[in-house]
């Protein structure tokens, strides 16, 4: 059909030149390669989900900023996990000890020059100094009434009137106070503890009762889990996630600092949190692409031996392959400057495309020789007969994946541009290398006197079998269509059943430390990492939703600098309470050795049956920590039961019986009353907050570098990758504010622009593709039936995916462009070929081009299931949607195609003839 | 049991009942009518599942009664061991709780009502909120027909008329044929945080009672079951004098 157009003419000039100059040729691709290899290394891999969330969106976009300016959003967490460990007292200390060492160990090299700072424990300073002032007026006006009275007796009435009415039975109230709570339960039952001591005569120290009053006023200062059996140590890193060439160094070294501390404790460690999820993806990732690219090599470049029976067969057509990757690599290091977690998959998926030109041109060269075409005239036969096909194939794809750099998304666009000129670089390598390389292949042969490899010799790469096929299509074609049309028709039904992939985590690799973590530390810590934030541009915006957002249902807890700070107001309004409290302090401070044991006795009991009362209430909440504590102290198990001797019955016992040493209970009693009035005084400073004075961990959590920008994180009650909760967290804040960012929403958004570009795109490609199929074809019902085995492929796909209930998410998503761009490349080779060899030729078409449509297939499909072994779940599920896809493209294209063909030309008798030829 | 029947009477709509044939307000009357019993006496258990782990089962009797316009409930904990003998008494907006742990009673805050009762993820206001009714909070609005379990039902949505309603709306959805509540459908801050179906409906002295109430909290991984299995209305074993402080005291 097609005469003598510049192609043909390109085509033959090249080979002539190429055969006779090999030398030069090879010199020629060398220079262009040394270029591209300048750009190559310019080349950055950002293999996170992180780097393709789109830009340009405003709460990627806050996102951004949240990872750059707020230094604790790039924490690394180091969980210590001591449950292995039986005794929890022992795995506590444990744990404990190795916060401890870490917070040592991290100051040194090689830890230090990765690490901003690091906190094991909570910096209780500004609660030291401040506490008052941070404290609710109502709230400081019900320390005044505690501490009006610092005797044993007086003390304990008022913590027990306290309890009596603030919680009021108001389980939810608890839960809301919970850590604080836990603190003051447990620093009475030491208190009580002490009491005990002194009560029976033992001696006990000012040390000992200024820590019971710290843990009562302060609580535990570590970061521990529900049963104190796991502890946080929370590092910042001096990078980021986008600091790529610093996060695999950084964290590994942490990691492995981490491990060894905790493995010489006798228990666990491992790392979570943004960065450390990062770094997985990114060596994950990385795993996943050299196990697949690897794989894939291997296995094309066995195939081309077995195919062609010629050894050298991996050389004329690995080279050009790898010299069409360093090209495209290099045209990426000069346009966009990365690979991203998409355009590096595609790498692998060129081996598998860029190969098929190779197969096209070696068959039509092997199939010329075997005709007994002398070396130069197969040669260039080859170019001739297979070359239009596949640059026709080529700028096919090509133009489609063009398209998708007009997308919206950087992700897509940067796949467009990377895909497109890595499909030209591939077939101009392989254009511009196998004539020279067959010719120095030739040149070495004739120069050992062989005509040829004896393997070679007996190739066979002729039409018999699958010219069998070709028969009965001929024979058959209403019937092949009317079965195809019928199966297309039978899968399409379940079409509408893709869903798409909404939760990021299902595409991680499984199994993964870090992502395991984040979900003990969910349970154990009440920390959810993927949660909505918010960025607030002042403290009273930041205090308004911080109050406002704890309300919702949905959220758990809100931890922004809010509780940190004070405004003018507030501290205009508590001042005049804490100058009370201090007035008031004074006079309750006084020192007083006087002990009444029966009084005392009362409140004791007293204090008991809160504990009781608060137990159950915990109990019935199911909050176990709580729960547990309660109960323990009252000497109770979770069921209610009186299992061992409290500190109540001790000091009970005691005062009941009048064997209390009063005179050193009363000495207890002054040093609980000098240290708790001095350590009130402390907290009572009247000087307003303000962000300056917050300790410097807290401050990098949630303020920004510059101090202008102020974070509120909105954790939630449930995993808000949870697709039914993820829709009521977002609704519920969103009746809030409009300002929430959050790794939920970036993605959300990712997979809407993803999907809206993959459509949109999807239409320019099928246009582009049906317009250059109709330049050349000369024909509008060949290009409209070269397009019919294409949405045949899409149903069938969809429908398989359905059925499997196999979902599309954004990496896998570029099933759909590239099933256009290289679905379509068979049809047009059956159409070339059908074209040359005429009217009635259909099994001569498929014997002559089927071997080499079912290699090119095969090499596509074994680059795409290259990915399946790879631990990354998003890469696993494109290698099958793509495998699947290439396979079903296959499939229509070598079975409906030429049925339709057949049917349309030979038996209705339309003509496919180009326009001018009419 | 006697929750049952007061979360029931949450959805009583007092106000609605002299409107002509099913407008909304009258199919929601006619749902309510059910429900409005004079004195109760039942036995149900209460089941929290965490994720799907069953919690203790909490059995529990009831004794409710609508007395001059006021709603008064009791619940005694008979089950599980740690729990029996500890009384809940509600008296319109107030409810005091006496624990058998201390023998000591007090008096709950009003807001505690919002809060979840006993860990499960009804609240004091869903087992019994007072005896105003929805009609009082909501407004009902037919947003049409809609299968629930096979059963054609009215949907019916009810928004809040202040916030003084514990929920900014309620979808509920009431079976066509006989007026049953199927299910009710909370929202929160414009979301649906958690569900109610009510099940296995049986007549008990001409009233038709669902003895079981599942409600699932969208919002966390928890669903509760209440299983009623005593349930008599007009029931002799009420007493007015169980409604006082000094009874609750007096419980073991």
């Amino acid at each position: 059909m097609a005469g003598r157009r510049f192609t043909d003419r390109l085509l033959e000039s090249w080979g002539k030149w190429s055969i006779k100059h090999w030398g030069k040729a090879l010199l020629m691709v060398l220079g262009i390669t040394l270029v591209m290899l300048y750009g190559a290394a310019h080349v950055r891999t950002e293999m996170t989900y992180y780097s393709i969330l789109p830009a340009k969106e405003k709460n990627v976009k806050d996102l951004k900023v949240i990872t750059e300016n707020f230094p604790m959003a790039s924490a690394v967490i180091a969980v210590i996990d001591g449950r292995n460990i039986e005794d929890q007292a022992e795995a506590e200390r444990k744990v404990k000890a190795v916060i401890d060492e870490l917070q040592e160990k991290f100051k040194k090299e090689p830890y230090s020059r990765y690490i901003t700072r690091t906190a094991g424990r909570t910096d209780t300073s500004l609660f030291r100094e401040h506490g008052l002032m941070l404290l609710k007026s109502e709230d400081i006006h019900r320390f005044s009434k505690i501490y009006s009275d610092l005797s044993f007796t007086g003390l304990l009435r008022n913590i027990n009137n306290d309890f009596e009415s603030v919680y009021s039975g108001n389980g939810d109230k608890l839960s809301e106070d919970e850590e604080l709570a836990l603190s003051q339960f447990s620093g009475l039952e030491d208190l009580l503890r002490l009491m005990s001591q002194a009560a029976s005569g033992k001696k006990v120290t000012q040390q000992q009762a200024d820590a019971v009053i710290d843990k009562y006023l302060f609580g535990n200062p570590y970061l521990l889990s529900n049963d104190n059996r796991m502890g946080l140590f929370i590092i910042e890193p001096n990078f980021t996630m986008n600091n790529i060439d610093l996060l695999a160094p950084g964290v590994n070294t942490l990691e492995k600092g981490v491990k060894e501390t905790a493995a010489e404790y006798g228990v666990k460690a491992g790392l979570t949190g943004l960065t450390t999820v990062g770094r997985d993806e990114m060596e994950t990732s990385e795993k996943g692409l050299a196990v697949s690219s690897t794989t894939a090599l291997v296995l094309i470049l066995l195939l081309m031996i077995f195919a062609f029976r010629m050894f050298s067969a991996p050389l004329v057509s690995g080279i050009p392959l790898i010299t069409g990757i360093i090209w495209t690599i290099g045209w990426t290091g000069f346009i966009i400057h990365r690979l991203n977690i998409v355009t590096a998959m595609y790498m692998i998926v060129l081996l598998g495309l860029g190969i098929d030109y190779a197969i096209h041109l070696l068959t039509a060269y092997t199939q010329e020789k075997e005709e007994g075409a002398a070396f130069n005239q197969a040669v260039l036969h080859a170019l001739s007969k297979s070359g239009n096909g596949i640059i026709i194939g080529a700028l096919t794809t090509a133009a489609a994946f063009f398209m998708l750099s007009f997308s919206k998304t950087e992700m897509v666009s940067e796949l467009g541009i990377v895909a497109g000129f890595g499909i030209l670089s591939e077939l101009a390598a392989m254009i511009m290398l196998i004539p020279p390389l067959l010719s120095y292949r030739h040149h070495r042969l004739e120069k050992k006197g062989k005509v040829d490899h004896p393997l070679f010799a007996k190739v066979k790469i002729n039409a018999h079998a699958v010219s069998g096929l070709g028969s009965f299509l001929v024979k058959n074609p209403l019937s092949i269509a009317l079965v195809m049309t019928l199966v297309i028709g039978g899968f399409s039904l379940f079409a509408t059943k893709v869903a798409i992939e909404q939760n990021i985590m299902n595409m991680e690799a499984k199994g993964l430390e870090s992502i395991k973590l984040q979900d003990e530390m969910s349970d154990e810590f009440g920390m959810a990492p993927d949660g909505l934030s918010i960025l607030s541009s002042s403290i009273p915006e930041t205090k308004d939703l911080d109050s406002r957002l704890k309300k919702l249902s949905s959220v758990k807890r809100v931890e922004s600098i809010a509780p940190y700070v004070t405004t003018e107001e507030e501290a205009k309004e508590r001042t005049p309470a804490i100058v009370d409290f201090i007035q008031q302090l004074s006079i309750a401070g006084m020192n007083s050795s006087r002990v009444n044991p029966e009084l005392l006795l009362d409140e004791v009991y007293r204090l008991e049956d809160n504990f009781l009362e608060l137990s159950d209430l915990a109990w019935l909440g199911n909050m176990k920590k709580m729960a547990g504590v309660l109960s323990n102290a009252t000497g109770r198990n979770l069921e209610g039961e009186k299992t061992t001797v409290s500190v109540f019955d001790t000091l009970g016992g005691i005062l009941e019986a009048g064997r209390t040493d009063t005179g050193n209970l009363g000495e207890l009693q002054k040093m609980i009353q000098k240290s708790l009035s001095e350590k009130l005084k402390e907290m009572s400073s009247i000087e307003p907050v303000t962000v300056s004075m917050v300790p410097p961990a807290i401050r990098d959590s949630y303020v920004s570098t510059d101090g202008n920008t102020f974070l509120v994180n909105i954790v939630p009650t449930k995993n808000p990758w949870n697709e039914e909760f993820r829709d009521i967290y977002k609704t519920q804040v969103a009746s809030v504010t409009d300002k929430a960012t959050g790794m939920i929403l970036a993605s959300d958004v990712l997979n809407t622009m993803a999907r809206e570009d993959g459509v949109r795109s999807s239409i320019g490609a099928v246009i582009v593709i049906f317009l250059i199929i109709l330049l050349d074809f000369k024909n509008l019902k060949l290009a409209l039936f070269t397009m019919i085995p294409l949405a045949g492929s899409f149903l069938v796909l969809f429908g398989v995916m359905g059925i499997f209930s196999i979902k599309f998410d954004f990496v896998n998503i570029i099933a759909v462009p590239l099933l256009i761009g290289i679905g379509i490349d068979d049809a047009v080779h059956i159409n070339h070929r059908y074209l040359l060899e005429g009217k009635g030729s259909m099994d001569r078409v498929i014997g002559k081009t089927g071997t080499a449509l079912f290699l090119t297939s095969l090499t596509t499909i074994i680059g795409f299931a290259s990915f399946i072994p790879s631990p990354m779940r998003a890469m696993k599920s494109t290698g099958i949607v793509l495998s699947l896809a290439m396979a079903i493209a296959f499939i229509n294209s070598v079975l409906l195609h030429p049925a339709v063909l057949v049917l349309a030309v030979e038996k209705l008798k339309l003509s496919i003839n180009p326009w001018r030829k009419k | 049991m006697k929750k049952i029947f007061l979360l029931l009477s949450l959805l009583a709509a007092a106000g609605l009942s002299c409107l002509s044939a099913l407008t909304p307000a009258e199919i929601v009357d006619k749902a309510d009518k059910a429900f409005k019993v004079g004195r109760v006496y039942s036995i149900s258990s209460l089941t929290v599942y965490r994720g799907n782990e069953a919690q203790p089962v909490q059995v529990m009797e009831g004794y409710t009664m609508e007395k001059n316009g006021k709603s008064y409930s009791l619940t005694i904990y008979k089950e599980p061991q740690r729990m029996k003998g500890t009384a809940m008494l509600m008296i319109e907006n107030d409810l005091w709780v006496r624990f058998a742990s201390t023998g000591r009673v007090r008096k709950l805050s009003s807001s505690a009502k919002k809060n979840s009762a006993g860990g499960s993820d009804f609240s004091y206001a869903d087992m019994g909120e007072s005896g105003q009714g929805l009609a009082e909070k909501y407004t009902p609005v037919l947003k049409g027909e809609e299968k629930i379990e096979g059963t054609a039902c009215y949907k019916l949505e009810l928004d809040a008329k202040d916030s003084d309603a514990p929920y900014g709306k309620l979808l509920v959805y009431i079976a066509k044929d006989d007026y049953r509540y199927l299910q009710v459908d909370y929202y929160e801050d414009n979301a649906n945080t958690k569900t109610m179906k009510l099940s296995d409906y049986r007549m008990v002295h001409g009233i038709n009672y669902p003895f079981k109430a599942v409600m699932v909290s969208h919002v966390k991984d928890s669903r509760t079951e209440i299983v009623t299995t005593v349930f008599e209305p007009d029931s002799s074993k009420i007493k007015d004098r169980y409604f006082t402080t000094g009874y609750l005291k007096s419980i073991r």
